[in-house]
């Protein structure tokens, strides 16, 4: 079976999961209390008079399409999904699409920029541990990095907004820029970034404990294979044998964490959002709940849900790339 | 089955003896070590995670017995409490006073006491700096009496002057023109929440500061005929000279349901937050009130000998006519155990403490000394909270992981040795559960059933959403163990035996892949515990007014409260913490101590 079938086999699989997962969804927001026509006229109920507000509610029912039968709403908003409408949100009075641009742009760039910080880090890191395994630098990283991903990115957090924004001033404690900061071009950037120090230093720190040790454990598996000895025989340069022999084929069972570390991260970020006050998509969904916006947390947990299942897809694609002799034929 | 022998003599002869006769049992010399035997033995000799497994169990211990020596109201908050930090200062009275102490006086977390000279020295926990500014001697002259209230002084001196010191808002700087001057005789003074009282010997009394809880009001012919006060954060109620008791309210409560037969007979009074209690000249003490924390519950044996009394927030204490004390009411902090064997010439009790000056000239303390990790800001005995937070993270941590690995080693047992259609339809299952992103998952979850249902409910809810979502990595990886096992010759004996199928999985297979099964539950403990404290910190796990490490942090989250009051999230964090570590040890040395070529790494 060539790469192309495989894919093509694992796409349809993964828009079948989508399905089922977005109908458990909607059975489960279908049940919740609370009713979205009520929230999204407000105060309109004490201040009308009763048969106005009544047809008023009919009005604004029919316009939600929340007076049609359960599998017609879902497949109505199914259908909108798809063609990108994500609905009203009660709770902005716009429509979702209009108003997750920014967040998502936030919570994107917080989490690209924790990934490069982690990658740059651990990968490097995870490699010099496996070469000097059972050093002193070696045991004392093995020490760092289970403390690393063993403690609570909150927990963290607190510890760096003491350290690094409430003892010593450096970085601000929340927010994504200075309070009537009127900068532009290069210095709204340096703002943004200045401001983004603190949230991505923590959401790297268990990234950077976790992904460190798999490197180290797959690069020692990897060091000890025979093919390691030939290529060291052939007389090939150390970092030769380490960087282009060892670390490729050490990438596999690296590619596999990584993908669950990612979707993990996304997820993790609402913590770190809420705690930085970051406006993105974590943030969002919290307040969502709170309001009882039903769209925007569809929305949120679609989106949630299509990052988890494209990470399986580039988990497959990167399989296909980082070794040429796994064969999908699973 | 993998039996593997080990030798404890392991001579050249034996193993010489050994390679003779290959693989048979060598009788007493060869010990039989099942798998798991070994992975003990080498995972006592890991030291990391033996360190991980005394600190994990002493912390385990301490928060599944320490609660019971240790009580906790969960409902309970007393804003006169909040943000105290840690520390057992509250009670060491000042050496200079021992032995020649005038008047103390118990506020909210700190006491203030005058020697006979007319000194002041103040202890404790201080709510504001502004308390640590006492007027010079010079300034006030010879101070006679002093009162301490929840975050203020106030303190008389012999010409009747009277003086106040620390929180200076709500009005409470601003003393009456009358008493400031001096030249009135002041019998008593108050200090309260936020509000000043003070009684004159002719039975006019003065109050000032905030009266927004207190609403005072004077029923007519009742000033000029004062001849005591009692005062709690509700109500002020006085004795007048005629021996009678007159709340100062106009509104009808549990206080205002004074008994009529005790009029006119009244010699003292005292208020709790609660109730009220008056000794009568025939040494009876009646009170009325609510009884949530015992205050209505004098003890038989002190009727008719009681003298008079004192009320501290929640406790009372009597002085009886032999000068003995005897406490009652709330004695969570020990408030109410008045020594047995001292002789005392006058009490003070406020809030959770009591001070008593001996007729020696002694000063004997008893109730509140502190808090071991300080109080946050309802509070609350954060020490108490992170005991019984401690268990709720760790119970809701262990029965998730109870579940998920329930479920994880049925479908994987099923999935592995069945193979073929059930494995892919239950693989398929695996994985759309295992797609469902996790956090975002939990908290909708959470924030959607667990809105029209019990806190106890909510928190099993937690549990049953991490269990049922966290289940795909054990399945996965029993049924990997599981298909390496079931080729092997036992399970064939056992089908051959015609052993059912249930049977061959979970009787004979499951035993030779627990050390895996047990090693990953380990591990997805630590990862439970955390992602409950995630949930719970960010408000959508388990909810206040239940203690977890996670929601106990949830306070902490602004810049002021981590400067200020770090003990509010440092203690909580650390235990959280040290927990987390320690179970990752622990994990990581049982992998090692199963796979023996981890060992080289």
């Amino acid at each position: 079976m060539g790469k192309g079938r495989y894919l093509l086999k694992r796409l349809i699989y993964i828009v079948f999961v989508f399905f089922i997962i977005s109908i458990l969804m909607f059975w489960i927001y279908k049940s919740m209390p609370g009713d979205p026509v009520d929230i999204m006229l407000g105060s309109s109920k004490t201040t009308m008079k009763p048969d106005a507000y009544q047809a008023l509610y009919e009005k604004t029912k029919a316009s939600l399409g929340l007076d049609q039968p359960l599998p017609i709403q879902y497949f109505a908003w199914m259908g909108n999904m798809l063609t990108g409408h994500f609905g009203y949100s009660t709770q902005y009075k716009q429509e979702v699409i209009n108003v997750i641009g920014a967040p998502m742009f936030n919570t994107v760039l917080l989490n690209l920029l924790t990934m490069v910080v982690v990658f740059v880090i651990s990968i490097p890191l995870g490699i010099a541990t496996a070469v000097r395994k059972n050093g002193a630098f070696d045991k004392s990283v093995q020490v760092l990095t289970i403390v690393g991903y063993s403690i609570p990115t909150f927990i963290i957090a607190l510890l760096s907004i003491f350290l690094l924004a409430v003892k010593f001033p450096i970085f601000p404690i929340s927010g994504v820029r200075s309070a009537g900061s009127t900068a532009t071009g290069l210095a709204a950037v340096g703002d943004m970034l200045w401001h983004m120090a603190l949230p991505v230093l923590v959401m790297s720190v268990s990234g950077i404990g976790g992904i460190t040790r798999y490197v180290r454990a797959a690069m020692i598996d990897v060091l000890r294979m025979d093919y390691i000895k030939t290529a060291r025989a052939k007389g090939l340069r150390e970092k030769t044998v380490i960087y282009i022999h060892a670390f490729r084929n050490a990438l596999i069972p690296v590619v596999t964490v990584t993908t669950w570390w990612v979707v993990g991260l996304f997820g993790g970020s609402i913590v770190i959002e809420s705690v930085f006050l970051w406006p993105g998509l974590g943030k969002m969904l919290i307040d969502g709940l709170l309001q009882r916006d039903f769209a925007v947390v569809l929305t949120m947990q679609m989106f949630y849900v299509v990052l988890s299942l494209a990470g399986n897809v580039i988990m497959d694609v990167a399989y296909t790339m980082v070794d040429p002799r796994v064969r999908l034929d699973g | 089955m993998r039996k593997d022998k080990k030798n404890k003599r392991s001579t050249a002869a034996v193993a010489a003896q050994r390679m003779v006769l290959g693989g048979l049992p060598q009788e007493e010399e060869e010990v039989l070590q099942s798998p798991l035997q070994m992975v003990v033995g080498a995972f006592v000799k890991d030291k990391i995670a033996m360190t991980g497994v005394v600190l994990f169990t002493f912390i385990f211990l301490c928060c599944i017995f320490l609660p019971f020596f240790f009580p906790i109201d969960l409902y309970y908050q007393d804003v006169t409490q909040a943000n105290v930090g840690p520390g057992f200062g509250m009670l060491k009275v000042p050496s200079q006073l021992k032995n020649n102490a005038q008047d103390l006086s118990v506020g909210s977390s700190f006491s203030v006491g005058l020697d006979k000279d007319g000194n002041v020295y103040e202890w404790g926990t201080f709510p504001n700096e502004k308390l640590k500014k006492i007027p010079s001697s010079s300034e006030t002259g010879k101070l006679v009496q002093v009162s301490a209230g929840l975050d203020h002084v106030v303190a008389v001196n012999e010409d009747g002057q009277i003086f106040t010191w620390g929180n200076d808002r709500m009005g409470l700087a601003s003393i009456p023109m009358d008493l400031r001057t001096g030249g009135n005789d002041i019998k008593q003074i108050y200090a309260g929440y936020q509000i000043s009282l003070a009684l004159t010997e002719d039975g006019e009394m003065y109050n000032w500061g905030s009266d927004y809880l207190l609403s005072i009001s004077y029923p007519e012919g009742v000033q000029g005929n004062i001849e005591k006060f009692a005062a709690s954060t509700n109500i002020v109620m006085v004795l007048t000279k005629d021996g009678e008791v007159v709340p100062l309210t106009n509104k009808t409560s549990a206080y205002t349901q004074i008994p009529e037969e005790i009029q006119g007979n009244v010699v003292d009074l005292a208020l709790t937050d609660e109730c009220a209690a008056a000794v009568t000249s025939d040494g009876r003490v009646y009170t009325w009130g609510n009884n949530i924390k015992k205050g209505l519950d004098v003890p038989e044996n002190i009727q008719g000998q009681v003298v008079s009394i004192t009320g501290g927030r929640y406790h009372f204490t009597a002085v009886l006519q032999d000068g003995t004390v005897r406490g009652w009411g709330d004695n969570t902090h020990g408030q109410a155990n008045a020594p047995k064997d001292v002789t005392v010439a006058s009490v003070d009790s406020g809030y959770y403490a009591n001070y008593a000056i001996t007729e020696d000239g002694s000063v004997v303390a008893w109730g509140l000394k502190g808090y071991l990790m300080g109080t946050d800001d309802l509070g609350r005995d954060l020490f108490r909270r992170i005991l019984v937070g401690g268990r709720m993270t760790m119970t809701v941590g262990a029965i998730a992981v109870i579940i998920s690995t329930i479920i994880g080693i049925v479908v994987g047992g099923i999935s592995g040795y069945k193979g073929g259609k059930v494995d892919n339809l239950l693989m398929r299952l695996t994985e759309i559960v295992s797609s469902i992103p996790f956090l975002p998952f939990c908290i909708i979850l959470s924030s959607i059933l667990g809105n029209s249902i019990s806190e106890t409910q909510r928190i099993i809810l937690i549990m049953c959403i991490l269990g049922l979502l966290s289940w795909p990595g054990i399945a996965r990886l029993v049924r990997g163990s599981v298909l390496a096992e079931r080729e092997q010759e036992f399970v064939t004996a056992a089908k051959a035996l015609g052993v059912k199928e249930f049977g061959i999985i979970f009787r004979h297979i499951l035993p030779n892949i627990i050390t895996v099964i047990i090693v990953n539950a380990t591990l997805n403990f630590a990862t439970c515990m955390l992602t409950e404290s995630s949930l719970s910190f960010i408000g959508f796990g388990v909810t206040e007014p239940n203690a977890t490490w996670g929601n106990m942090l949830t306070g902490a989250q602004n810049g002021q409260v981590i400067e200020n009051y770090w003990w509010r999230w440092v203690f909580p964090a650390l235990m959280l913490g040290i927990c987390t570590i320690s179970i990752n040890c622990i994990g990581d040395g049982l992998r090692d101590a199963i796979d023996p070529k981890s060992k080289e790494r």
